[in-house]
């Protein structure tokens, strides 16, 4: 990444680590709920901006992993921290499945099939299906995590957890824009036809990017459960997708400090306006079409790479180049 | 990243400013002012301002005077668990509110942490009192008694079939399966046991299912649109069997939805609603209302979040003080047969009120709900 | 036997529905390739406006139950309509060459706009239609049937044969169909593409209008929200059609409509709309063409 991203996430960083000296209990858990979505949205990123497929049902991935470490903690007695990871795998397997048999439809049918799939999630959750997922009550007294021994309870403590969490999905989605992985998710996204010609085998990166972007929000959905204590389906309904979405989108699809402005804006801005909460929506959905119009490629785009190019050498001049 | 500084020194600025306050008694008030319950809230916002304005007419809590702090919780946790950390941040000594149970469930921990009073007026859940939070109560009750009333007026009613219909929402269910555990220590036949989505409109199929099972009763235990047009629906395909219901039904709409000719007979079961009050102060309290707000209250709800307030301010001064401990010491020990708007009020130690509350209402031919000794 | 006809009818009735505001999806998609997300909340607007002038005008009084449903009927098809068409020029025109995404996000943008304009003006409790109708009902072969559900079920087919006849024998209609085929040889052919996009944006809202407007006097009761559950199942009911195909929006709608009603009754009621959405991803994977053949152009 370049030098001035490097030093606004610096400078981000401290910031935040410094927060709870100024900021009282309110604005601090307003920030954690910026970092879980901005999770959330690096999560979608990486299917939607990076390989391109139109995802409208994070939620359910979300959910998968929200109720999975629910589940693992209520049932089983296994600490939350532990369930994390466990949590990421089941979303990722269930994306996988799920995906599998429809990641080949175009663009607009694979975004109705992702919301159908969301939604019957939702259902499901609603209905309880062999008793695990506690119906509309959802599932509650979800332990608070502990790390090395201290209990992480109150919004500074989960600050430093969420937003630590946060950096390590910064750093490694940055590493993988630059790998083979992210170089290939960019070119099916760019040209699915002359990716598959070049060798490049896109159902199965499609898959594994579905798989990766559901696992990163299943661990979301983990840390969630463990800072809410309990979850219910109202938390993972079609809005929330549409919102994730959004934040991609608005941000700049495929850009990592994009995505995690437009997650900052789509949660703090709503916040800042608690005044006029009808009228706000109504301003959201106007601005949606607005930005459309105006910069489609959102806040803070992609920009593609840039390589050095050597000067050419003047004509006469001694033929070794510098 | 000029923007995210900017916004940050902002926000640490508004920080540093709502430190300071007046010499007010700060009591905050937790509602549902936008989203789907958003009538119940407006009424719980009247209802407990109209009250602060009374105490504060007659001198105010020990001396100082009542500022009543509300916050939306837009009847979703999330939002909840917001607006119950920025009312422990303004220093409210107690909260009044709110009415679905997973979302007061949401901001129970908060303010339990903060040692900040909480009086939910509308979240019958059965478990919010199970957990041994000590600053929780209620002013409403629970289902498990709603659920022992429902069962007892189906026993009455001599039904031998007896379907039972919910929404799958999470009080609809849960009372539901408190009625049919009743019901089946009682070993009495349950029918019929299932749910219809709501916010749908055509319910034909639902009600043709349950017509196949013949059953001689039917309890629905959801909201009122859909009770609604359960009975205008029912009554078109000329289908007979008497419908009753939970506390959600208790709604002026119901009888506009359904049609009067539908709903008359329609049994419900209800907390008294506020125009069947009938203390004197109760009286004196609705023609108050009336007079602010140039219509009577609505909503049982919100007369119920009315009585939370009361009940605080009665603790502070019975207490001599705003300290959670105390009050909360009061409310359980001292506090015996408040006359409350909606009956005597008493806590047991778990937070809950005493008594019971709920009774029997008919529509009758003009749409009127009565109320049945 | 007599539940599964009573079902039957239900599902015709409801389903019936979903063909007149599938009509609307289909056409758009098949001119556009669009999705239009708003389409929901135009039927809804349709629900509400037709509220509105029935109490306000009180027409089935003044000129008799049936010309007065008629011309409120074609009042609130009309303002639908003039909204449509400001939809499309306000929200999807100056997308025209934008890529698919940007007119997806900016429906989405009019969906939340126009359900919230009208959530602010009427207020989020549910609304209630006057009672004009008889609430009589049939006796057909031992069932007692309401008259309303049969007059839902045909006044949609009448609507529904009027526009296949349109598209199919008028020369608008063709124009219409040789657009959705393919656009810059429609345009070579002297056909003014602009039009016939209007056209498509001033036919769909009607019908989803029309649609409103029978659900409001069918049920009595309408919601804000209430777009948002009928847009998804009529755009599954296009699907399973075929979508931009005019005759399979009809019978995706009737189809779907019995498919649910059988299924609740026969299977559990809570399952009913994963049901719906369970039929949408199987044919998608399995037919995405539809039962009747996608209609749309081809985009190299």
């Amino acid at each position: 990444m370049g030098r001035r991203l490097a030093v606004a996430y610096v400078a981000g960083a401290a910031l935040l680590a410094a927060s709870p000296l100024v900021l009282d209990a309110y604005w601090l858990d307003v920030l954690n709920n910026v970092g879980l979505y901005v999770l959330l949205a690096l999560s979608l990123n990486v299917i939607l901006g990076d390989a391109g497929l139109f995802n409208m049902g994070q939620a359910a991935f979300y959910a998968v992993g929200a109720y999975t470490a629910a589940v693992l903690n209520t049932r089983l007695g296994v600490p939350i921290l532990w369930a994390l990871p466990v949590s990421g795998l089941v979303a990722a397997l269930f994306a996988a499945l799920v995906a599998r048999p429809v990641v080949h439809l175009r663009g607009d049918y694979l975004l109705i099939v992702t919301i159908g799939v969301g939604e019957i999630v939702r259902i499901a959750l609603v209905n309880d299906p062999l008793g695990l997922t506690g119906g509309a009550n959802g599932i509650f007294g979800i332990a608070r995590p502990s790390l090395l021994g201290l209990r992480i309870r109150r919004p500074e403590e989960f600050l430093y957890l969420i937003w630590g969490f946060v950096a390590v999905t910064v750093v490694l989605f940055h590493r993988l824009e630059r790998s083979r992985f992210g170089r290939a998710l960019a070119y099916l996204r760019e040209d699915a036809v002359a990716a598959e010609g070049s060798g490049v085998n896109t159902a199965r990166y499609r898959l594994l990017a579905f798989a990766l972007g559901a696992g990163w929000a299943g661990m979301a959905g983990s840390l969630y459960a463990a800072k809410m204590t309990i979850i219910s389906p109202e938390s993972f309904s079609f809005w929330e997708s549409v919102l994730v979405f959004l934040m991609v989108i608005l941000g700049g699809s495929g850009s990592i400090p994009g995505v995690i402005l437009g997650a900052a804006l789509v949660v703090v801005l709503p916040e800042v306006f608690r005044g006029f909460a009808s009228a706000r929506m109504l301003v959201f959905g106007f601005l949606m079409m607005v930005m459309m119009v105006v910069r489609p490629q959102g806040i803070l785009p992609l920009r593609a790479p840039r390589f050095r190019v050597p000067e050419a050498p003047e004509p006469g001049a001694a033929e070794t180049p510098r | 990243m000029n923007r995210m500084l900017r916004t940050l020194a902002a926000l640490a600025l508004a920080a540093v400013g709502s430190a300071g306050a007046a010499d007010t008694i700060k009591i905050g008030l937790m509602a549902p002012l936008t989203g789907s319950w958003a009538s119940e809230g407006q009424e719980m916002k009247r209802n407990v301002e109209l009250l602060a304005a009374e105490q504060n007419a007659k001198g105010g809590l020990l001396g100082k005077q009542v500022e009543v702090i509300v916050e939306d919780d837009g009847g979703d946790p999330r939002t909840a668990s917001l607006a119950a950390q920025r009312l422990t941040t303004k220093g409210v000594v107690a909260v009044i509110g709110t009415y679905g149970s997973a979302v007061t469930e949401a901001s129970q921990n908060i303010y339990d942490e903060a040692k900040v009073i909480q009086v939910a007026n509308g979240s019958t859940a059965v478990r919010l009192t199970e957990k041994g939070l000590k600053y929780f109560f209620r002013t409403c009750p629970r289902d498990d008694e709603q659920g022992r009333v429902g069962a007892a007026v189906l026993e009455k009613s001599k039904a031998r079939r007896i379907a039972i219909l919910h929404d799958n929402s999470a009080y609809s269910k849960g009372l539901a399966d408190e009625i049919v555990a009743i019901l089946k220590a009682k070993k009495l036949d349950v029918v019929f046991f299932d749910a219809l989505t709501p916010k749908e409109q055509d319910y034909s199929s639902i009600l043709t299912k349950l017509k196949a099972v013949t059953p001689d009763v039917v309890f629905f235990t959801g909201y009122y649109p859909e009770a609604g047009l359960l009975l205008k629906q029912k009554r078109q395909m000329g289908w007979n069997v008497p419908f009753i219901g939970g506390d959600a039904i208790n709604n002026p709409d119901l009888v506009k939805i359904a049609g009067k000719e539908a709903a008359e007979g329609f049994r419900f079961l209800s907390p008294p609603v506020p125009k069947d009050l009938d203390t004197p102060e109760a009286k004196a309290y609705v023609v108050a209302y009336q007079k602010r707000y140039a219509e009577a209250p609505s909503s049982i709800y919100g007369v119920l979040a009315g009585d939370g307030f009361r009940v605080v301010a009665k603790a502070i001064e019975g207490a001599k003080s705003t300290a959670a401990d105390k009050v909360r010491e009061y409310l359980t020990g001292g506090l015996k047969d408040f006359p409350g708007f909606t009956g005597r009020i008493s806590f047991n130690g778990k937070g809950d009120r005493v008594g019971e509350l709920y009774r029997v209402y008919q529509v009758d031919k003009a749409g009127g709900f009565v109320l049945q000794p | 036997m007599e539940q599964f006809l009573q079902q039957l009818t239900n599902g015709l009735a409801v389903g019936s529905i979903y063909a007149l505001i599938a009509l609307g999806y289909t056409m758009v998609y098949g001119v556009l390739r669009l999705i239009n997300f708003a389409h929901g909340d135009l039927f809804t607007y349709g629900a509400y406006l037709g509220m509105t002038l029935l109490t306000s005008l009180a027409l089935p009084d003044r000129l008799g139950l049936v010309a007065g449903l008629l011309v409120l009927a074609v009042m609130v098809m009309g303002l639908v309509a003039v909204i449509g068409a400001i939809l499309e020029r306000a929200a999807y025109r100056p997308l025209r060459d934008s890529p698919r995404l940007s007119a997806v996000v900016s429906a989405l943008g009019a969906s939340i706009f126009l359900q919230n304009a009208l959530m602010l003006v009427y207020g989020a409790r549910y609304q209630v239609y006057p009672d004009v109708l008889p609430q009589s009902a049939l006796e057909v072969l031992g069932l007692r049937i309401p008259i309303l559900r049969i007059a839902v079920l045909l006044v949609s087919l009448a609507m529904m044969a009027a526009l296949y006849l349109f598209v199919q024998k008028t020369r608008v209609g063709t124009a219409i169909r040789a657009a959705a085929i393919d656009q810059d040889a429609a345009r070579l052919m002297g056909i003014d593409v602009n039009r016939v996009v209007l056209l498509v944006f001033v036919i769909g809202p009607a019908l989803g209008g029309a649609a409103g407007l029978l659900v409001g006097l069918y049920y009595g009761q309408i919601s804000f929200t209430m777009g948002w559950v009928y847009g998804m199942k009529a755009f599954t009911a296009a699907i399973l059609g075929g979508i931009g195909n005019i005759p399979g929006a009809m019978v995706g709608g009737l189809l779907l409509g019995v498919v649910e009603a059988l299924g609740a009754a026969y299977l559990s009621h809570s399952w009913k709309d994963a049901l719906a959405f369970a039929v949408l991803i199987l044919v998608l994977i399995v037919r995405p063409s539809g039962l009747l053949g996608e209609r749309v152009a081809e985009k190299v």
